[in-house]
């Protein structure tokens, strides 16, 4: 809490004082040009730590870790549409059999490791199997409960292998599930899925130096100060559809203070100009940055990015009645709560919708059709006819840094107008998950927000709304439990044809929300920001993070 | 002296269990589980339960508390086989999300801590003593006057808004000084102290104004003692009278002051840390505590706590020797 308020105050006082000082004459390149070849990137990093391990990486297919370490698929962003999944270490996206149970890939003949011996199947494998062992738990694990036996299995080093997975030659490598799965070619994408040459390892300091297969590998590593990425001379271009590779050494600087980092690319002086910020831009620092188009322009602003939902907990009366949720639903004032997040430019657009922007298969169209602002007389009709004309009195949570609870607050004077008394109840972060993955759910309405890990509409929808993930520390904070959609999750899940997952996850997605368990509130924007060398930055609408593969210099 | 020593030293110990069962309280009274922290994405209840048991939460709580002792006596092991994660003694526990022993994360960041509170120590006592000493000698003077308006200006000032206004002064404006970022000593030493120049200042300029006010106080009150009369009317010089019996007595709580300050600094320097980009303890646990890394925040408090009782040992032993009825 104290951090946040004095960080708060510090962006504030940067932003005042700075303001005079760098008025004028600052170039700024174009965003989306070419990069050139050569040159040195720097990334500004807050994290005070960069972890390699694919086992232990939750990084997104167009993050660090790929720089690195190649997977069995990746993703091909723009900047405007949403991603498709495309081949990478394999020769395509997997070939399904089975019923949608077995996944078959050949690896591209002649990959390389940085110190020039082969990629094979084995090592992928071993991998996959490395990522099971607790040691080494903490990163994406979504192929842990699809793989035969994932569920048992404790990984590698105590001799067992995990007999799902086949290699029968250096070539193939063949995936069998417990269950159909559609989205097993994104989930091949994830880190886990780069190959680890099996030998003795290591288990605690694998991640310093991870064996590349990306462009680049690790120069030096210094946790809380610098990793230095250098080329990978053994990384063939022919066989690589997304990485451009164009800078010859990228440096991160860890542990930055993110008003600094963000202060520092404002100010665009000396080495800065080649650097870029994986910070998001300070609320408190927007105004300088769009007050000044020379800022402006260096700025990389997501189409789209997380959904930021109130979430209805079904199971408390009043709100098991449906009537009382579509009241909230026409009740809240989108528009205010925009204004709270920055604006439409930088906050995000208004939502109406649980699958996002940016997500293969989103589709626009609002259940509740009504003003930005709310349709007041709508709800006051709804709660008079589940009979609470007289109003209804509930309580909220939220988190309690500003952003948050500006939202939070927006929320509850839309709601208050339509004479439903919301209690705010703000809590640090680890209360407020704590208490929204609770089995009880001791509260009304929670404020949310939400990113998939990979760009399926199965990760908007399964994991809030699916029965089995209610409590336990999972993110079904609606307590929303529908046998039919439960059902329809599993159907579009198992689907492995993906117009008709769309078709399906669409249909999920209508169907939820005539039951009205969240209130759609904004999709999300993120923005970053770039020196004035730095070129073809972009955030794409998924994941709303600059993509790292294709970043370069300008010539 | 020795009995008075080993007294002491059986009193550190004691603190110190205390303040490691308190500080592992922090384990069981958060919200946040450790374990989910480290057991990815989605993380299902037999995922989380293999986690548990490899990091040894499975277990009651004094038992979990008895392995953290013997930890940080003897070591300790997480998971068996080849692959089992070793944390030599002493061990404050591992951070998962971190992948290493709390102990050698501590042994990165101290240096770091070490060097921004050294250098910003050594400042503020040379600063702040002879500041207060000048002030106590020419009472009322302009002198005087200047020196206790701008020690209030430094009492009053936080860390961060005097290390931000220094940042945006000499780094952004005038550009003299890198505004971030820090160089090990072993690397480069001009470097070293060149990034660290803004962080000793910031520091020192908010701790040299409490020890100015303080040292001007103590001396001031010694002066007016009656012994100070004696001396004087003996006929001793006005320097003998201050040097060797104003200062003495009037210095000691100022040396008190100085060894707990320097003891809690080098526990975590946090926001000068933070504003400054600089990766020290200080940082080290205000991100742990930001991502509920519980080991490292465990690890901190311990070490935190154990340079504090260190220091009060060092002030107890100071006085021991300046005033032998202490140790009798």
């Amino acid at each position: 809490m104290r951090r946040t308020l004095l960080v708060g105050a510090v962006a504030a006082l940067l932003a005042v004082s700075v303001s005079g000082c760098h008025a004028n004459n600052k170039s700024a390149g174009p965003a989306q040009t070419k990069a050139k070849t050569g040159g040195e990137l720097d990334v500004l990093s807050p994290s005070p730590t960069i972890n390699l391990d694919p086992a232990k990486s939750q990084n997104l297919a167009t993050s660090t870790i790929h720089l690195v370490l190649r997977s069995l698929t990746t993703w091909q962003e723009s900047a405007t549409q949403a991603p498709t999944v495309v081949p990478d270490l394999a020769t395509d996206t997997g070939r399904v059999s089975n019923g949608g149970k077995t996944w078959t890939y050949t690896l591209k003949s002649g990959l390389k490791y940085a110190d020039g011996s082969p990629i094979v199947a084995a090592d992928i494998k071993y991998g996959v199997e490395r990522s099971f062992a607790p040691q080494l738990s903490g990163g994406l694990a979504y192929h842990k409960t699809l793989l035969v036996g994932g569920n048992s299995y404790q990984g590698p080093f105590d001799g067992k292998e995990l007999d799902s997975i086949s290699t029968p030659d250096d070539h193939t490598i063949v995936f069998q599930l417990n269950k159909p799965s559609g989205d097993w070619p994104w989930i091949v994408s994830m880190p886990a899925f780069a190959p680890v040459p099996k030998k003795d390892e290591n288990v605690q300091h694998y991640g310093d130096n991870p064996m590349a297969s990306g462009p680049y590998q690790v120069s030096s590593l210094k946790q809380g100060s610098t990793l230095v990425l250098k080329r990978n001379p053994h990384w063939d271009r022919s066989t690589d559809p997304v990485r451009t590779a164009e800078p010859d050494t990228i440096v991160y600087t860890m542990g930055l203070d993110p008003t600094v980092i963000n202060q520092r690319l404002i100010a665009d002086q000396g080495k800065d100009r080649n650097a870029i910020s994986s910070s998001r831009v300070p609320a408190s620092l927007l105004p300088k940055v769009l007050g000044d188009p020379s800022v402006g322009q260096r700025l990389a602003t997501s189409p789209s990015g997380a959904l930021s939902y109130l979430a209805i907990n079904v199971t408390h009366p009043p709100l098991n009645n449906l009537k009382v949720r579509q009241a909230l639903e026409y009740a809240v004032n989108k528009k205010a709560v925009q204004v709270a997040a920055g604006g439409a430019k930088i906050g995000g657009d208004l939502a109406s919708t649980l699958i996002t922007p940016g997500i293969p298969g989103y589709q626009s169209y609002n259940a509740y059709p009504a003003d930005p602002t709310g349709d007041l007389a709508k709800a006051k009709s709804l709660l008079s006819q589940a009979g609470h004309a007289s109003g209804i009195s509930l309580t909220m949570l939220t988190q309690n840094d500003s952003i948050n609870l500006a939202e939070a607050q927006a929320v509850q004077s839309g709601l208050t107008a339509a004479g439903i008394k919301v209690r705010l109840k703000p809590e640090d972060s680890d209360s407020f998950y704590a208490d929204t993955g609770a089995s009880k759910g001791d509260y009304d309405l929670a404020m949310l927000g939400w990113l998939p890990d990979y760009p399926s509409a199965t990760g908007n929808i399964e994991p809030l709304f699916d029965s089995s993930q209610i409590g336990n520390g999972n993110f079904n904070c609606s307590h929303y439990s529908n046998p039919a959609v439960d059902k329809l999750i599993a159907q579009a899940s198992a689907e492995t044809d993906q117009a008709t997952a769309q078709g399906l996850w669409q249909q999920a997605d209508r169907t939820i929300m005539a039951d009205a368990p969240v209130v759609p509130l904004l999709y999300a924007r993120n923005a970053f920001l770039r020196g004035s060398d730095v070129a073809n930055f972009f955030a794409p609408p998924y994941p709303p993070y600059a993509d790292m593969l294709v970043v370069g210099l300008a010539g | 002296m020795i009995r008075y020593l080993l007294r002491r030293l059986g009193g550190v110990l004691v603190v110190m269990l205390l303040v490691t069962a308190v500080a592992f309280a922090v384990f069981f009274l958060l919200p946040s589980d450790p374990a989910r922290l480290s057991c990815g994405k989605p993380c299902t209840p037999d995922r989380l339960a293999q986690v548990r048991a490899l990091l040894g939460y499975d277990h009651s709580v004094p038992v979990q508390y008895l392995q953290y002792l013997h930890g940080i006596v003897l070591g300790r092991s997480y998971g068996s086989g080849a692959a089992s994660l070793h944390c030599p003694a002493p061990c404050f526990g591992y951070s998962f999300p971190q992948g290493r022993p709390v102990t050698a994360l501590i042994a990165d960041r101290f240096p770091v801590t070490l060097s921004i509170a050294l250098g910003a120590a050594l400042l503020w006592l040379v600063v702040g003593v002879l500041a207060g000493l000048a002030c106590a000698l020419y009472r009322d003077s302009w002198l005087d006057r200047l020196v206790t308006v701008g020690a209030l200006g430094g009492v009053s000032a936080p860390t961060f808004l005097v290390g931000l206004v220094g940042i945006l002064i000499f780094g952004f404006r005038f550009n003299m000084l890198p505004v971030n970022g820090y160089v090990a000593f072993t690397d480069d030493p001009a470097q070293w102290a060149f990034h660290l120049i803004l962080p000793w200042c910031t520091l020192a300029f908010v701790f040299a104004a409490i020890y100015a006010r303080l040292t001007r106080t103590q001396v001031l009150e010694v002066l007016g003692e009656d012994y100070i009369a004696v001396a004087r009317a003996k006929g001793l010089s006005r320097r003998r009278v201050f040097v060797r019996h104003a200062l003495r007595a009037g210095l000691t709580p100022v040396l008190t002051l100085f060894a707990l300050d320097l003891g809690g600094l080098l526990g975590g320097a946090v926001i000068t840390e933070k504003v400054f980009g600089m990766q020290g303890l200080g940082a080290l646990l205000i991100d742990a505590v930001a991502s509920s890394d519980l080991p490292v925040v465990v690890g901190c408090t311990v070490f935190a706590g154990l340079l504090i009782v260190l220091a009060n040992l060092a002030v107890d032993l100071l006085y021991g020797y300046l005033d032998p009825r202490v140790t009798s």
